[in-house]
């Protein structure tokens, strides 16, 4: 009986709101950026082997690929800077009407792609 | 652990679907989570076309109408039909609420309606929360007073009372720890927003003289500390009360207190 028994529907059903979303989006990020720091890392020590690995560095970047993985993981450090000090501030105990919830998870959803953008200027010396 | 798909035998199925037999031109699609415990069948979802010409406002409205109208096998649980005693609480249109208190024109198209999440099901809209009552009794929800005469009553200031407003209106419905995904995948060890609103209405009572053990209780990774301020339980809850503030409330004093 007991183990004939099915789970009822979770993840499958529920709703997402704004706070489960940059919260999930927060772990997701945060795993990306320990990923990328060691890739870069990995980037920097290459250097030391020579001219040949600088160009192949540099002719990746330059690549449209390249670029895709820079702005993305500008968008995933501003995420989790901005999602990190929302957490630090709950840390605290404030900001948990929903309400206020709200307004700092979009904060840190439309806060991030406007730094990743003002981040991509600064980079072309555009800004 | 987290397991985002169901196991096998608790995917849903297409189910029967009720056509309309009252000729109404107002009506509505309400799709309806069914499992019948007397059959080896997986769980199905039924339609019903309900006239809402001749329904009241409320979620629970509707499903009394299927009840005596449509479908008598449809089984689950009401008691007072007023927000006060949480027999009722389920999952409407994605996010768990009162069926009582929850108006059906706050739903957009069809109306969805399963049982709490992540719950073992006993019948249809029925799920199984005896996991939740003894993780209840676990953080032992009575006051410990070590006052030698019982004749006597124990004064609290006006200020130290308004500190329970917020946690002693809690009726244990469940909508919340059931919203929770941190509680989905470690039911069985954290101890949900549920019962962690609880523990913290007796951690602040000022009459209760065990406030130290009691922090000492829940401190603990898995029981306290999983939560992740994904706010579905502050989201969800019927009676308007925050257990995640509560929860913060809990950690910010286990990080100032000295035990």
């Amino acid at each position: 009986m007991e183990n004939k028994s099915p789970l009822s529907p979770h993840i499958q059903i529920y709703r997402w709101h704004i706070s489960s979303l940059v919260s999930i989006s927060h772990r997701i990020t945060g795993i990306i950026n320990i990923i990328v720091i060691t890739f870069i890392c990995l980037v920097i020590s290459s250097l030391v082997l020579g001219e040949g690995f600088f160009e192949l560095v540099n002719l990746f970047f330059k690549s449209f690929l390249g670029k895709f993985f820079i702005i993305g993981i500008t968008w995933s450090f501003t995420f989790q800077v901005l999602s990190e000090i929302r957490h630090l501030i709950m840390d605290l105990g404030y900001g948990f009407e929903i309400k206020t919830t709200n307004i700092t998870g979009l904060i840190v959803i439309i806060g991030s792609l406007v730094l990743t953008v003002v981040f991509y200027l600064i980079g072309k010396n555009i800004l | 652990m987290v397991q985002i798909s169901l196991p096998q035998n608790s995917e849903v199925k297409k189910g029967r679907y009720f056509k309309d037999k009252t000729g109404s031109k107002n009506l509505r699609k309400v799709n309806i989570y069914r499992w019948d415990p007397s059959t080896g069948d997986n769980p199905r979802i039924d339609t019903y076309e309900v006239d809402m010409d001749n329904c009241p406002s409320k979620v629970l409205d509707i499903l009394n109408k299927i009840k005596n109208e449509i479908d008598p096998t449809l089984a689950y649980r009401r008691s007072c039909a007023h927000g006060v005693c949480g027999s009722c609480a389920m999952n409407m249109g994605g996010k768990n609420g009162l069926a009582c208190t929850k108006p059906h024109s706050e739903i957009d198209g069809d109306i969805d309606i399963y049982p709490l999440p992540h719950l073992k099901v006993k019948k249809d809209l029925i799920g199984d929360l005896d996991g939740l009552y003894k993780q209840y009794k676990s953080i032992e929800p009575w006051l410990k007073t070590n006052a030698k005469s019982e004749k006597s009553e124990i004064i609290q200031s006006k200020e130290d009372r308004e500190k329970l407003d917020g946690a002693y209106e809690c009726i244990m419905c469940a909508c919340c720890s059931t919203s929770c995904p941190s509680y989905w995948w470690n039911g069985d060890k954290y101890l949900g927003p549920a019962v962690l609103l609880q523990a913290y209405r007796w951690i602040i009572d000022s009459r209760d003289e065990e406030r130290q053990a009691r922090l000492k209780k829940v401190a603990d990774e898995l029981k306290l500390y999983r939560c992740h301020t994904i706010l579905n339980c502050t989201s969800a809850c019927p009676k308007g009360l925050n257990p995640a503030k509560a929860i913060a409330e809990i950690k910010k004093m286990l990080a100032t207190a000295n035990i």
